[in-house]
């Protein structure tokens, strides 16, 4: 038996049009929220065995997110760093080109690429780990354990990612920027090894201005931020279903993604332009 | 009494689980309450613990409401121990027994450490579990590292669901003594849930479920 088509009333669809602020609005809020709750949390840090638990977790998360992606990082500057100088030696006189290359990667690298290749590597590998621990912590209700114990559980999984994300990131960084300038020194030396790296790092490092330092730490410290934040909130979203950590990673990775390349390019205009 | 329990009531959102429970616990007693399967044995130590919102009426322990005092307060007093999973799988065993004693309280490293000894060795606990870490136990250790976390904080009261799953009798039987051993040092209230014959008859009361509510039996 057909039944008929239910009738939409004309305030569902004000409903439906409002509902996609509302929900961008509550998530924004909730990752308010859990920042704050992050920063509240840092008393507990006054107390010296507490400090010492946290300190384990920070080195621990630490290690995982910086230490053990130096290798791909490393990798992908190494390329980046040596596309971006064969590239330019066909537009560019080589000598000039050894005089301009601090300007250059300063702009290319330094500012841009670096930062943006380094957050895209902390949240493949890490921010993606951290979300799917949380949710099956989650979901074995290991939380409701620690509340038990009277722990707080933004004291032991958020507060650990919330300091080691911005600070791994920030050396992320700098050892793309590294990585790079080794790259490119490599490629100049294979078809001119007269340059000496000395003239050639202090051609760079001369451009490097200390403000361009504070902008990169800024973008470190508030990527690293927001993208441990989302991680948290996401995982632990996750209820009794095994779909819904796969969910929570998928949203969380996509949420990432898209607060960062805004940082990234909400900092830069303010910083750069003239 | 240490734990007098008033008008204790449990509800979940259109599920009434416990109406008005009314219970005394002296600090040298063993009180077992016999549960089936989804009788709300869980929800019942859980609430008695103060660990779920929204629970009515009062559970004094010592002069302490476990359902309005800080949780803080409540985890050197209360010792939990769940009927599966409960560890924590971020640490080893050894961190997990010791992790309420390294929050809440300063007593020292050596201190910590004999304690953790003194309770291992009573509890049949071997020291080279310590490392591992919790999905590598099986049951019974997960039970048992449960309970020595349980005991270390030398508890007021002690709640066990349902301690015999996986456990041979002989378990079950040190595991009784050596609660009945650690009331003589350190005197706590013991309630325990459970379906086993062994720990209802060595449990000095019995009460059952019934109506939402707890019946002693006779």
């Amino acid at each position: 038996m057909s039944s008929m088509p239910d009738r939409q009333h004309p305030l569902d669809i004000i409903d439906t049009i409002g509902r996609w602020p509302r929900e961008v609005i509550s998530y924004i809020l909730d990752i308010i929220g859990l920042i704050s709750i992050a920063l509240r949390s840092t008393r507990h840090l006054r107390n010296k065995r507490r400090r010492r638990i946290f300190l384990s977790l920070f080195v621990r998360q630490l290690y995982n997110t910086g230490v053990r992606a130096l290798f791909v990082n490393g990798i992908i500057a190494v390329i980046i760093g040596a596309l971006l100088m064969s590239r330019l030696f066909e537009y560019i006189p080589r000598q000039v080109l050894a005089d301009q290359y601090g300007y250059l990667f300063v702009v290319i690298i330094f500012r841009e690429l670096g930062p943006l290749i380094s957050g895209i590597i902390l949240i493949a590998r890490s921010a993606t780990a951290v979300t799917s621990e949380i949710g099956f912590l989650r979901m074995r209700r290991e939380f409701q354990v620690l509340n038990g114990l009277g722990i707080n559980p933004v004291f032991l999984f958020l507060l650990p990612v919330f300091f080691a994300f911005p600070v791994s990131l920030f050396l992320m960084f700098l050892y793309f920027d590294f990585m790079c300038i080794l790259s490119a020194y490599s490629v100049i030396w294979l078809s001119d090894p007269s340059i000496s790296f000395v003239v050639f790092l202090g051609n760079i490092l001369q451009q490097i201005t200390l403000n361009e330092v504070a902008i990169n730490a800024v973008k470190a410290i508030l990527g690293g931020m927001v993208i441990g934040v989302i991680s948290i909130h996401f995982g632990a979203r996750a209820t009794d279903s095994f779909d819904d950590v796969s969910d929570a990673i998928s949203n969380s990775t996509t949420s990432q993604l898209m607060a960062f390349f805004l940082i990234n390019v909400v900092l830069s205009l303010l910083a750069y332009t003239q | 009494m240490p734990v007098a329990i008033r008008n204790l009531h449990i509800e979940y959102p259109g599920q009434l689980v416990f109406d008005s429970v009314d219970m005394d616990v002296a600090d040298n007693e063993i009180v077992a309450v016999e549960t089936q399967v989804l009788d709300g044995g869980t929800s019942l130590l859980r609430g008695i613990g103060g660990f779920l919102n929204d629970v009515g009426g009062e559970v004094n322990l010592n002069g302490v409401d476990l359902l309005t005092c800080i949780p803080a307060e409540r985890a050197v007093r209360v010792g939990y121990v769940y009927e599966d999973h409960g560890l924590v799988s971020l640490y080893t065993v050894y961190e997990n027994i010791v992790l309420p004693l390294l929050f809440h309280t300063e007593l020292s490293d050596d201190e910590i450490h004999g304690r953790v000894s003194e309770v291992c060795t009573s509890l049949n606990l071997d020291e080279a579990l310590f490392a591992h870490r919790p999905h590598q136990l099986n049951d019974v250790q997960t039970r048992l590292v449960n309970l020595a976390r349980g005991l270390i904080i030398n508890p007021e009261l002690m709640l066990i669901d349902e301690p015999e799953g996986g456990m041979s009798e002989e378990y079950l039987h040190d595991t009784m003594v050596t609660l009945r051993e650690k009331q003589q040092i350190n005197p706590m209230a013991i309630i325990i849930t459970t379906s086993d014959d062994f720990v209802l008859e060595k449990a000095d009361r019995v009460f059952r479920i019934e109506n939402h509510n707890l019946m002693p039996e006779q």
